[in-house]
């Protein structure tokens, strides 16, 4: 068994790799790259090579291509020492056309353009654009280096940098001694009460083990996931983080800073990182901490995107198999009667029917009931989740009453029923004690599968409801072009559905003791 | 016995005559004659409501593709009319006249609810049976191949992995991206892996059966691949094929409405985008009847289909043939 799952387990990471690679190449080889700026209003506003730069700085924002302007070439020599602040103020000049630089700058543009070409940039010069003698609105001369982010370092890159571990060596600026330190007694409680926390100086969290009062209890910063940071939908923040902070209005308490200060906050102190010079240049900051560990998260009152989703998920798949199962046997002993027929109406019409325009009957009927038909984060009214929860939950029942009766009526014409019969046996006995055995067996196989997406959320529900969950994360990172956003979540959903179907063989395993894995068990 | 036909007082010349031998009739099985597809239409109309449903779908159908071919469907037409727009049934009758039209009312912007609906419906059922024929015929062939060959079987499990955890909504929006959203986009974009899962349950429903004793004998009489496949597999798959028919076509015309309300659906006015422009309609008082038309129309359209599917299933059955 063992060693069968090992093997499954690297034939799903294989798979996993190969999806994130063909994403990779379907978003930023295949997707039209001037789509980004549909929505930009930013470069109406700007002509001529002002434009041209301002695409390439923003596909290099957005991923696409590696993007250096001559200017930045130059401050960077300044940072190494090569050159001083008075020639680069000469170099940095370059002259309306390539003929007219100065000789620092022509010297100093030959450099650029022949180590960037040997890294196999390519470099563009656009000369000024004149209407006579006078520059034409954003016509300044313009150089500057590109390059196509090769897919091979693309894939290598985010594979590599999928989970960082913190060290003491993250922070490059002096910050004193650097080390870890380990308490029993986490000074953030006031340093009495006995609660054990890790922390770190030179660290980029400040918390590397703590403990505290919201799920799961005991928080780690060793190691992050990062599936991918996000650009447009969540500025700055990774997917991963995204999809698990809390939402909705801010939750205030008193809180005493390092400084001493006490106010009411919603400012978390467990999740400080680091932010070089963050202290002594705001003065908000210099009031409360006593580092540059100033960058915390806040706490809000509300479940986060995942959670809002797994509620509204794992209850319908609850109700789904508390219901859809039993009457899938119902449907089953009482073949051809009323309640079959029934049940089977009910099927042919969630299987037909748009799932948005059932969803929205639900929605209509509803309001109609009174109940509320729309969430609202602010709200604690319980009723809100009835309606998404109904919606949900109704399709996914009908399935599986639909394979339940299938399995079942298929189980009763086998010859063990038969000879079960003969042997005298009352039908009830069959149907509980041989028949239900046997026909669960492949519906308990999507079992995990239910229970981990639910996490995903489901799109049109979440929209029609508009309930902040995760299943709308990826049509607006796509609608959004967040192409970090689109590879993290399909990442995800890849390593569910892998985890889910190596899961579901396992329980299938477990329950039923003829099925085995390994061929040496047989 | 011998005693009995000396009794008649024939003699036996008269009593038996020499037949020749033929080894071609001794070979004939004496059976009622069957014809295949002829009992499965007889098995199919010999319920009742099999034929009102399947005469609904074709009124359904004839609908849908001559009624915008005989009326002009314009849907900008009254754009400038203040007066025209969100009309419920009475009241655009009331205000135009009674015409089959405005039964249903008018729209946005003061289009006919009625002829809206079977312009879409005509591009919706289009739509649904052109990606229902490429993506059977590419997965029923893929998928016999898929499930014969045990070579193939091992890489096709591992394409099949990979691109079934791409998620279909970013493959639609890249094709979209790429070729604009017209009609024959979508067509592509629910083909281009469309076809896969079908070819898996295909290949599941072979595999089931091509290890089957019968196949072996015919094997060992040395029969080739192609014509078991032909005669021996090919007609036990005819109901599983029909059956999933029932179910891929009405999946079409919902998949069609669901990427219409996610913003990725096509240009021209389909059903599903009839239901995306009308959403905020639906809460609006006196202006559900653009909302629910269209919903009610692919609603009708699909059950129709599907019930027509399963019962053509059901009967292409060989076993309810008797």
């Amino acid at each position: 068994m063992g060693k069968y799952l090992f093997k499954r387990i690297l034939h799903g990471i294989v798979s996993i790799v190969a999806v994130v690679i063909i994403v990779m190449v379907l978003i930023y080889s295949l997707m039209n790259r001037d789509k980004i700026f549909s929505s930009d209003g930013a470069i109406i506003k700007l002509g001529s090579n002002e434009k041209e730069a301002y695409r390439y700085s923003k596909w290099e924002e957005y991923g696409y291509l590696d993007y250096v302007p001559y200017a930045e070439y130059l401050l960077e020599l300044v940072a190494n020492g090569e050159l001083d602040e008075e020639t680069r103020s000469h170099a940095v000049a370059i002259g309306r056309t390539p003929d007219k630089d100065s000789e620092v700058a022509q010297e100093y543009v030959e450099k650029f353009t022949q180590l960037y070409e040997s890294q196999g940039y390519t470099v563009v010069r656009l000369p000024a654009k004149l209407q006579g003698n006078r520059l034409v609105k954003g016509g300044m001369q313009q150089l500057f280096a590109y390059r196509d982010r090769p897919l091979a370092s693309r894939v290598i890159k985010y594979f590599t940098s999928l989970v960082t571990f913190d060290n003491i060596h993250y922070v490059k600026e002096d910050i004193g001694e650097r080390g870890l330190t380990f308490t029993l007694h986490d000074p953030l409680y006031g340093g009495e009460k006995f609660a054990p926390a890790i922390i770190g100086n030179g660290t980029f969290h400040k918390y590397l083990f703590y403990v505290d009062g919201t799920f799961p209890y005991l928080h780690q910063n060793f190691a992050t996931i990062n599936l991918g940071t996000s650009y447009t939908v969540n500025r700055g923040v990774d997917v991963f983080t995204t999809m698990g902070a809390s939402q909705g209005p801010y939750v205030l308490s008193t809180i005493t800073f390092p400084t001493g200060l006490t106010e009411e906050s919603a400012d978390d102190l467990h999740t400080a990182t680091y932010a070089a010079g963050s202290q002594s240049s705001n003065a908000v900051n210099a009031d409360r901490f006593t580092d540059d560990y100033t960058n915390v998260q806040t706490v809000k009152g509300n479940m986060s995107k995942v959670g809002f989703s797994f509620v509204l998920g794992i209850i319908s798949s609850i109700l789904a198999y508390t219901i859809g199962l039993p009457i899938g046997i119902l449907m089953s002993r009482q073949k051809e009667k009323l309640v079959d027929k029934l049940g089977t109406f009910f099927i042919i019409f969630t299987i037909a029917v748009p799932s948005l325009a059932y969803i929205f009957l639900f929605k209509a009927l509803g309001s109609r009931a009174g109940l509320p038909t729309t969430f609202d984060l602010s709200s604690n009214n319980k009723l809100m989740y009835v309606l998404p929860i109904i919606s949900l939950t109704l399709p996914s029942m009908a399935n599986l009453m639909k394979w339940m009766r299938r399995y079942m009526i298929d189980q009763m014409n086998s010859d063990y029923v038969k000879f079960a019969r003969s042997g005298g046996l009352s039908e009830g006995e069959i149907f509980t004690k041989h028949i239900w055995k046997n026909a669960v067996i492949p519906i308990i196989h999507g079992i995990p599968g239910s229970v981990l997406f639910a996490m995903t959320g489901a799109i049109i529900t979440e929209r029609v409801y508009v309930v902040p969950g995760a299943g709308n994360l990826l049509t607006e990172a796509i609608n959004k072009y967040d192409n970090g956003v689109i590879v993290g979540v399909t990442l995800f959903y890849a390593v569910l559905t892998v985890v889910s179907l190596i899961l579901g063989d396992v329980l299938m395993a477990t329950v039923d003791p003829r099925i085995s894995f390994s061929t040496k068990d047989r | 016995m011998d005693h009995d036909l000396k009794n008649l007082g024939v003699p036996e010349e008269k009593l038996f005559s020499f037949h020749s031998h033929s080894d071609l009739e001794s070979e004939k099985i004496t059976a009622p004659r069957y014809s295949y597809w002829q009992s499965v239409f007889r098995v199919f109309f010999r319920n009742k409501l099999n034929v009102a449903i399947l005469s609904i779908l074709a009124l359904l159908i004839v609908f849908a593709y001559l009624y915008p071919v005989l009326v002009e469907y314009d849907r900008f037409g009254q754009l400038l009319n203040p007066n025209a727009k969100h009309l419920s049934p009475s009241a655009a009758i009331q205000q135009f006249g009674f015409s089959i039209h405005w039964i249903l009312g008018t729209g946005a912007a003061g289009q006919s609810t009625f002829d809206s609906i079977w312009t879409g419906a005509k591009i919706s059922i289009s739509l649904a049976f052109i990606c229902a024929a490429i993506n059977m015929t590419i997965g029923v062939i893929v998928g016999a191949i898929w499930g014969f060959s045990k070579k193939v079987d091992v890489v096709m499990q591992e394409v099949y992995n990979i691109i079934a955890n791409v998620p279909s909504i970013l493959l639609i929006s890249v094709m979209v991206m790429l070729f604009s959203a017209t009609f024959w986009t979508l067509v592509l974009a629910l083909t281009i892996t469309g076809w896969l899962s079908i070819a898996y349950f295909i290949r599941t429903q072979v595999v089931i059966i091509r290890d089957r004793e019968y196949n072996l004998a015919s094997r060992c009489l040395g029969t080739s691949t192609i014509k078991i496949a032909m005669k021996n597999i090919l007609p036990f798959m005819t109901s599983v094929i029909v059956t999933l028919l029932a179910t891929e076509i009405p999946s079409y015309i919902s998949s069609e409405v669901f990427l219409a309300y996610i913003g990725l659906g096509m240009k021209e006015m389909s059903l599903g985008r009839l239901i995306y422009e009308a959403e905020s309609a639906m809460v609006t008082p006196g202006w559900g009847f653009e909302f629910w038309s269209p919903v009610a129309v692919s609603a009708v359209i699909s059950v129709v289909l599907y019930v027509v599917g399963q019962n053509l299933g059901d009967a292409s059955d060989p076993r309810t043939h008797m």
